[in-house]
């Protein structure tokens, strides 16, 4: 599937911004059922590029006399492709242990224990259906969260957007000695209006990186573009970053997925 | 060449102790005035005068309700939930030198953290003599400069410590001055009391003697006000200072200073070549406020310079 | 003469032998103890605290009000350290200390030692210590831990054990240079009448660690510290005296093309090697905890782009993690084919099964410890807990049993102390610095702590401990 991508994220603020540093994970990952075809980013300023540890792409944006909007935009053409396995540089035992956005509290213990006996038997089918319920127990519905919120939190509130749903996932999967990580990236969908940028997860099933969308209870294919992985949103989300002055900052992220002419 | 944030330590570390020094001398002042005998009203604006020239004032009406020499005494001098007064000061000045520790020598950390501790008992017991307590801020003060004088590394640990010295004393210099530049505004004939005011601002700064030794002459205001703005020997006189302020920014490393020292070198020039009787003209409270405004300016491009960490 | 209290039986004494014959490295110290008064003696240790509250003010932690200083008491009588016996611990800290770089090297690297099944690969992947951040970086000379302190102990057997290596950001040595400082200013004639290794020259071998520690030349070196209220910073700002190196704080500090850079007042210079006394966690907010005003956004890019040295390196924590100290003995095996020459204490892993059975029916004896805890704290000392104590750990370790490790109550050695109650016998350790570069360079001695409440076996400063100078004589 040939996707173009058009992401736009403005940032303002209603103070001075006296500095401001931003990581961000807004290139699609180089893998072999995903290929990037072309892709550029318009920055306010030179950003400097680098991998990190797990082959994300990101870049240094550093401003010193940033005014009070920071407007970024990434826009390319991924080629994506199903049914191909994934590269496994990494050891899977990094992503079995809890940071702090992924912990368990004892309500999520319960969840997760819960299905310890199915998942030891019936593995990728029984996460399956952990995905679902877990849905059930949580709908997708947005403004009750933000990038802050923890697993437990999430869970605990009942609902949760998908950055919450990976959260909740992975911290379910770690608790059962399942290796898990968090995916962010895009979803192309055919109605319009529907959020395009995105997070999943991925956990560890024995010999594969199965992915879980857990918003869509589907499994993820290749209308899902990945940008970035690690082991919770703050490693692996598009944009991390601190700043100095600026008052409050307003974010506003467009993220828009066409399907390209297949000839 | 040293680390921004230093130097910026350096600097206010000598700024406030510089600073707690000039308020010892203002009080000083305007206690041996208000104990001269004179009308209610007179004594009052004495009184009053380190709290409105410090811009104290507001702060100090939120606390007390009326103004008395010992409650002015305990808020400009002892109070620590005071930012500005004496206590407050060396507070700052002894954090300053806290955060640099390893760039000022251990005799430099001991006297100034000596001085903090002694500030705290003072604080903690009040004062009984108020003459002495002077004179212990003073003398605090001369002995870290002379310590400062005899041990420290001739290099920018020390150009930035005179730098802060200078600038900080130009401004109080200025503002002192000011205290008595109303004393001008009257056609009235001097008073006894004026020769008075203008007496005690001259040992307030320690400068008696020299206004003497330069004049040999009776206390007149008109060469009290030359002498304090103009005389390049007198210590504490604002050409004095911008002297020393040209020729240690002349000596810093590196070309981020031009701002700044074009400006020192325009208000130096300024200095060097006014007449006290131009400056008399335009009137002394509008000159010395123009000058606030300069010192207070050259002091924003020095921080831009040289002392702005992140 | 002065009576010295006599140690216990079962107890190896530094001074004394268990006939209170004197072991002959101390003969000379004590014939000069008997020479002097008590009055001259007691009078030394009031100067020795009077002349240490005047430098303590300086490296006490300052509230604005309290100004508590925590002073760490100093006592006047030196552990001493014979030539030979200090030869072999320095052969075994080289050593021990090489095996753990090239551990660090390994499981950031390869990770042979876990295909070859030595360490379960969970253990150190799933390490809380690990820091996945610093797969794929390559450092010069495979140098991780450039600075480590390592904790031992004599035991009743008279061997020295590792109890502990310190390979993230160990503190203390400004104490050792103090402590001989002091001692040579109490008492000169006792340096006259021996031949003492010098340990002063600390400050330039660490910084020709540091110089080496990058491929750059002539390279910038500064001291990173979390700043002045810092409980370490006396030490912070003494180390980068004594280097003649900025002390620096994150803020002084920014990256720009993947290259640190510190703002002075001659303009940007850049920085080649950092040595930081900050946390891994608080580093970069951009990579590590988001809330860390102490750290330098971008550092860690700058860092695995090989523009800047970091010492000691990011994740070396999960080397001295508790979990993973019972395995250094074999990757002294794989890594240099070679036999410990240090002790490891026995462990019981409480995450194995039979060991946390063993552990729980022997709570009485033993030593137990949290995995990742530090300065003797979230630690139960069998022996000397209450019943209510053992069950309340007992609950503990039950509830998370991989938290935990046991060790054997080890009987630490003494060394005759100056009490209220004149000279008694206390329990000590020592903790040589090793600095690790292209070659190793340790000085001779360490710092000595000890536990000054009888028959306490905790050392930790911020637990009552004290320290001494160690010596140790030349040949």
């Amino acid at each position: 599937m040939k996707l173009h991508i058009h992401h736009e994220t403005v940032y303002r603020y209603d103070a001075a911004l006296l500095h401001s540093a931003q990581l961000l994970r807004l290139t699609p990952r180089a893998d072999r059922d995903q290929q990037v075809i072309d892709w550029s980013l318009a920055l306010p300023a030179p950003a400097s590029a680098s991998d990190d540890a797990y082959g994300n792409r990101q870049h240094l944006l550093v401003l010193d006399t940033p005014g009070d909007t920071i407007r970024i935009v990434a826009e390319g053409t991924v080629e994506t492709r199903s049914n191909v396995s994934a590269d496994q540089p990494l050891p899977a035992e990094l992503f079995l242990r809890p940071t702090p956005l992924t912990g368990c509290d004892a309500a999520l213990t319960a969840f997760a224990e819960g299905y310890r006996t199915l998942v030891t038997h019936h593995g990728r089918e029984a996460l399956l259906d952990l995905m679902a319920d877990l849905l059930d127990r949580m709908p997708y519905l947005p403004g009750q969260t933000d990038a802050t919120t923890t697993a437990a939190a999430a869970y605990a509130l009942g609902q949760g957007v998908c950055q919450d749903h990976a959260h909740v996932f992975i911290a379910a999967c770690r608790l059962l000695g399942i290796p898990a990580r968090y995916v962010s990236g895009y979803l192309y969908t055919e109605h319009d209006g529907h959020v395009a940028s995105h997070a999943w997860a991925q956990a560890w099933t024995g010999n594969r990186w199965d992915g879980f969308d857990v918003s869509n209870n589907c499994t993820p294919d290749e209308r899902y573009v990945r940008l970035a992985l690690g082991l919770d949103y703050l490693e692996a989300g598009p944009v991390r970053g601190v700043r100095r002055g600026g008052g409050t900052e307003s974010l506003q992220s467009l993220a828009k997925v066409a399907l390209m002419d297949q000839q | 060449m040293m680390l921004s944030r230093t130097a910026d330590h350096l600097y206010w570390m000598s700024r406030y102790l510089e600073r707690a020094e000039n308020l010892a001398r203002l009080l000083d002042v305007s206690f041996s005035l208000a104990l001269l005998p004179q009308s209610k009203n007179g004594a009052r604006s004495e009184i009053s005068a380190p709290l409105v020239i410090t811009e104290m004032l507001e702060e100090y009406n939120r606390k007390h309700d009326e103004l008395t020499p010992e409650k002015l005494l305990d808020f400009v001098a002892l109070d620590r939930s005071n930012p500005a007064s004496i206590v407050s000061c060396i507070r700052q000045a002894r954090e300053n030198a806290h955060a640099v520790r390893g760039k000022i020598t251990a005799e430099m950390w001991e006297n100034i953290n000596a001085t903090w501790i002694e500030a705290r008992e003072y604080a903690a017991k009040g004062i009984d003599n108020v003459g002495a307590f002077f004179d212990w801020v003073k003398e605090r003060s001369h002995l870290f400069r002379g310590v400062t004088y005899g041990t420290i590394l001739r290099g920018d640990a020390y150009s930035f410590i005179r730098l802060g010295t200078f600038i900080e004393r130009a401004d109080n210099t200025a503002r002192l001055l000011d205290v008595k530049a109303h004393l001008l505004q009257s056609d009235e004939a001097a008073s006894a009391s004026d020769y008075y005011a203008w007496s005690a601002l001259l040992k307030a700064l320690s400068a008696y003697e020299a206004y003497l030794e330069i004049y040999r002459d009776a206390v007149t205001a008109r060469q009290v006000t030359e002498m304090l703005i103009l005389s390049p020997r007198l210590p504490r006189s604002l050409r004095a200072c911008l002297e020393a302020i040209c020729k240690i920014l002349a000596q810093l490393e590196g070309d981020n200073g031009r701002l700044a020292q074009r400006d020192a070198a325009a208000l130096l020039a300024e200095l060097k070549f006014a007449s006290v009787d131009e400056i008399l003209d335009e009137g002394l409270h509008d000159y010395l406020a123009e000058c606030l405004i300069d010192i207070n300016g050259l002091g924003d491009r020095i921080y831009q310079a040289y002392l702005k960490a992140a | 003469m002065h009576r010295i209290e006599p140690p216990a039986a079962s107890i190896y004494d530094e001074m004394l032998a268990s006939d209170l014959a004197v072991r002959p490295h101390y003969d000379e110290f004590l014939r000069w103890l008997n020479q002097q008064s008590a009055e001259t003696l007691s009078q030394r240790r009031q100067e020795a605290e009077l002349l240490f509250h005047r430098v303590g003010i300086t490296f006490a932690v300052y509230g604005d009000d309290n100004d508590a200083e925590r002073l760490i008491p100093f006592d006047t009588i030196p552990r001493i350290l014979p030539a030979d016996e200090w030869q072999r611990l320095e052969a075994g800290l080289r050593q021990r200390v090489a095996a753990l770089n090239a551990f660090l090297h390994d499981i950031y690297h390869d990770g042979h030692i876990l295909k070859a099944g030595l360490i379960p690969a969970e253990q150190v992947l799933a390490n809380a210590q690990y820091q996945t951040a610093m797969r794929g970086v390559n450092l010069p000379h495979g140098i991780y831990s450039h600075i480590s302190g390592v904790d031992v102990i004599r035991h009743n057997d008279g061997d020295c054990y590792v109890l502990e290596d310190n390979l993230r950001v160990p503190s203390g040595v400004s104490y050792m240079l103090e402590n001989r400082k002091m001692m040579m200013r109490l008492f000169p004639e006792l340096f006259a009448r021996h031949a003492v290794a010098p340990v002063e020259h600390y400050p330039s071998l660490l910084l020709d660690t540091l110089r080496h520690a990058t491929f750059a030349d002539n390279p910038t070196v500064v001291v990173l510290t979390p700043g002045h209220y810092n409980s370490a910073y006396f030490e912070h700002a003494f180390l980068a005296q004594q280097m003649g190196v900025e002390l620096v704080e994150g803020r002084d500090l920014f990256v720009r093309n993947d290259r640190v850079f510190m703002r002075t007042t001659a303009g940007h210079k850049q920085v080649d090697v950092i040595y930081r006394r900050v946390d891994d966690n608080f580093l970069d907010p951009l990579a590590f905890r988001s809330d860390s005003s102490l750290g330098v956004p971008g550092l860690l890019a700058a860092y695995r782009a090989g523009n800047v040295i970091l010492a000691n390196a990011i994740g070396t924590g999960v080397a001295d993690d508790k979990s993973i100290y019972p395995y250094v003995p074999d990757m002294v095996r794989f890594y240099l084919d070679e036999e410990p020459l240090l002790k490891n204490v026995p462990t019981w892993q409480c995450r194995k099964p039979a060991d946390l059975s063993h552990v729980l029916a022997n709570l009485d004896d033993l030593v137990v410890k949290e995995v990742h805890g530090a300065g003797g704290y979230g630690m139960l000392i069998g022996p000397k807990a209450s019943r209510a104590e053992i069950a309340e750990f007992r609950c503990r370790i039950i509830a998370d049993p991989a938290n935990y490790i046991a060790q054997p109550t080890l009987a630490l050695s003494t060394c005759p102390t100056f009490v209220e109650e004149g000279i008694a016998p206390r329990h000590i350790d020592l903790r040589p610095f090793v600095l690790a570069g292209k070659e190793v360079k340790i000085v001779p001695g360490g710092l000595a702590r000890v536990a000054l409440q009888r028959g306490s076996l905790v050392v930790n400063s911020s637990q009552g401990g004290g320290t001494k100078d160690a010596w140790v004589l030349e040949a």
